[in-house]
């Protein structure tokens, strides 16, 4: 079944086209991602989804109800977790958790034996109390994830996640997040610009560029698009090596293969790790010593340099992350 | 309806909260008022004993000016919540906000109770504290006061969330405060009696609605003034009803963008 359907969406801002005729379907219980760098349009589609902002085009449906003609049913179907925090620093965690459950309408007894278990979920238990303005990077997005979930919503939508966050805090987020599927098996969107954080959670991913999709689909699938596994064999080279490339050549699972200088054979395969075992048998059989294996698996970064011809994270992205980043740090350390 | 109703009280409690955490602005807002007191009002009171309150009576400045310097106290108080709007926009919280399934006339209605709640309450401590510097004020009149107080502070609550709904930055709301606050304060009979003000300002004065709260409290607390209290309390209400409805028109249109 699908929670999320949007047909030909589009979103533009005055000249530009910043989603264009976005066709897609999120299945119930999966972790869907929106990969793409910096300005792609995914938070736009995001938006778009969660009812902040009209299409310009299109339609999409969220939990079942049109996002454009029932945007309040919509509302009440989703929990979002948006890029930059969105809490009220003055204020302390449990009183963030407390007015956003009341908005939402939850009882009050209910709410509070409901806060205390996320905030134990997302780690936070003893800083319930604190106000927000002294909490790390980190902790404020923990808090905000927990926010999401007191409403038991259908959908969750994260905007960048991970965004800015250490290696721990991320590694933490993504606990979480696998969690969250497991036990609810509630249907989560996320979107980043992190190929990493795609490769790791996502079933499904939509690579988006220029406001377009580009591609679709699960993230093994779309690596075996872009090509296969290289297997690099460092050999000695000692004549009967043709003997030994014609026996690795016939097996089924090479694509292709390359002798390169100094006795390194590159191997295009299916499937490496069923290939390497076969392949050092033959030079077992053939006397071929092999001094070194390596193999390289396609990472969503290749497939998005295949599609566009342009890296992940190029000099733009890395530049507005980090004014983004510094303009949270000042926010942070700024009085209000 | 209970959704509304539920929604105007976590306002309120949000706004509330927020105050109670701000000692040091809370301790400023009540210090400020009562050296306009001690300084200006004082130092003042020796140059004019007395001025023309009402038909034929006199009245002395410093009683003169508590109700002017409580009712500054509470527009400046409600006014200046309007940037608020412009924090929550800076630091997210108005998406919170928006994105929430509720009512929005319901949230900007709790957030001007919320903030007329706290200016109302802040006015009332600093009369109390000016009746200590003016004994000859009638604290009997404090209930006609609150309800006078109240009322200036929706209006000026809402005006304050119209135009930080408006502005995108706190340098424009600053620039906007220092074009109508001075005006408005000086403009509403607060420091010296409408009735001798040059004919233009004098025209002025009538439609600023701070004048109406001003001369309210001032009959209540004195016993003389320019209206009726009557008149006075109609155009308090007329006016916080037609600034609470733009304020829930305005914000019913505001975007994140």
């Amino acid at each position: 079944m699908h929670v999320i359907e949007a047909e030909r969406l589009t979103k533009r801002f005055g000249e530009v086209l910043a989603v264009d005729e976005v066709t897609f379907q999120v299945r119930e219980g999966e972790i869907f991602g929106f990969l793409g760098p910096n300005g792609a349009g995914k938070t736009t589609t995001i938006n778009m989804l969660i009812t902040l902002i009209r299409p310009t085009k299109g339609t999409a449906k969220v939990a079942g109800y049109d996002v454009i003609r029932e945007p309040g049913k919509v509302r009440k179907k989703i929990g979002v977790v948006f890029q930059d925090p969105t809490l009220d620093r003055r204020l302390t965690g449990w009183e963030n958790l407390y007015i956003h459950g009341r908005l939402y309408g939850i009882p009050s007894g209910e709410l509070r034996s409901k806060i205390r278990e996320l905030i134990e979920f997302v780690e936070l238990k003893g800083w319930e109390n604190r106000i927000v303005q002294y909490y790390s990077g980190g902790m404020m997005r923990r808090l905000e994830i927990a926010r999401a979930l007191l409403y038991n919503p259908e959908i969750l939508f994260l905007d960048e996640p991970t965004l800015g966050l250490d290696p721990q805090s991320r590694a933490k987020v993504w606990d979480y997040i696998r969690q969250i599927k497991k036990e609810d098996g509630m249907t989560i969107f996320l979107t980043t610009h992190y190929m990493e954080e795609a490769e790791k959670l996502c079933d499904r991913v939509a690579i988006i560029d220029h406001g377009r999709i580009i591609a679709l689909g699960a993230v093994e699938e779309l690596k075996s698009k872009v090509g296969n596994e290289i297997i690099y064999l460092n050999t000695s080279f000692d004549g009967q090596e043709n003997i030994f490339i014609d026996r690795v050549r016939s097996l089924d699972s090479i694509r292709d293969l390359k002798v390169l200088k100094d006795g390194i054979i590159s191997l295009s395969v299916n499937n490496a790790p069923e290939t390497i075992p076969r392949v050092l048998k033959e030079a077992q059989k053939l006397g071929v010593e092999i001094r070194e294996v390596r193999y390289l698996r396609p990472s969503l970064e290749d497939v998005f340099l295949q599609l566009t011809g342009k890296g992940l994270r190029d000099e733009e992205a890395t530049f507005f992350d980090h004014v983004r980043m510094r303009r949270i740090r000042m926010r942070r350390g700024g009085r209000r | 309806m209970r959704t509304f109703i539920r929604t105007v009280h976590i306002m309120w409690y949000r706004q509330i909260k927020r105050f109670l955490r701000a000692r040091s602005r809370v301790i400023g807002s009540i210090v400020q008022p009562i050296f306009w007191l001690i300084f200006f009002g004082l130092g003042f009171s020796g140059s004019f004993r007395t001025v023309p309150g009402g038909i034929n009576r006199n009245l002395d400045y410093l009683p003169f000016l508590v109700p002017g310097v409580v009712m500054m106290s509470v527009f400046f108080g409600s006014f200046m919540s309007g940037i608020s709007v412009i924090w929550d926009r800076e630091f997210g919280f108005l998406k919170e906000v928006l994105v929430a399934p509720v009512p929005r006339d319901a949230t900007i209605l709790g957030r001007a109770l919320g903030d007329s709640t706290t200016s109302v309450i802040r006015g009332i401590l600093i009369l109390l504290l000016a009746s200590v510097l003016a004994p000859s004020i009638n604290l009997a009149g404090i209930p006609v006061v609150l309800v006078s107080m109240i009322l200036v502070a929706l209006s000026f609550t809402s005006f304050g969330i119209i135009i930080g709904s408006k502005m995108r930055s706190m340098e424009g709301f600053q620039l906007i405060n220092t074009f109508l606050s001075m005006p408005i304060l000086f403009l509403s009979g607060a420091f010296y009696p409408v009735q001798t003000m040059p004919t233009w300002m004098r025209a002025i004065a009538m439609i600023n609605p701070l004048t109406y709260g001003v001369d309210a409290a001032r009959i209540a607390l004195t016993g003389t003034g320019v209206n009726s209290l009557m008149v006075d309390m109609i155009m308090l209400l007329v006016t916080s009803v037609i600034f609470i409805s733009i304020s829930a028109w305005v914000f019913r249109r505001t975007t994140i963008e």
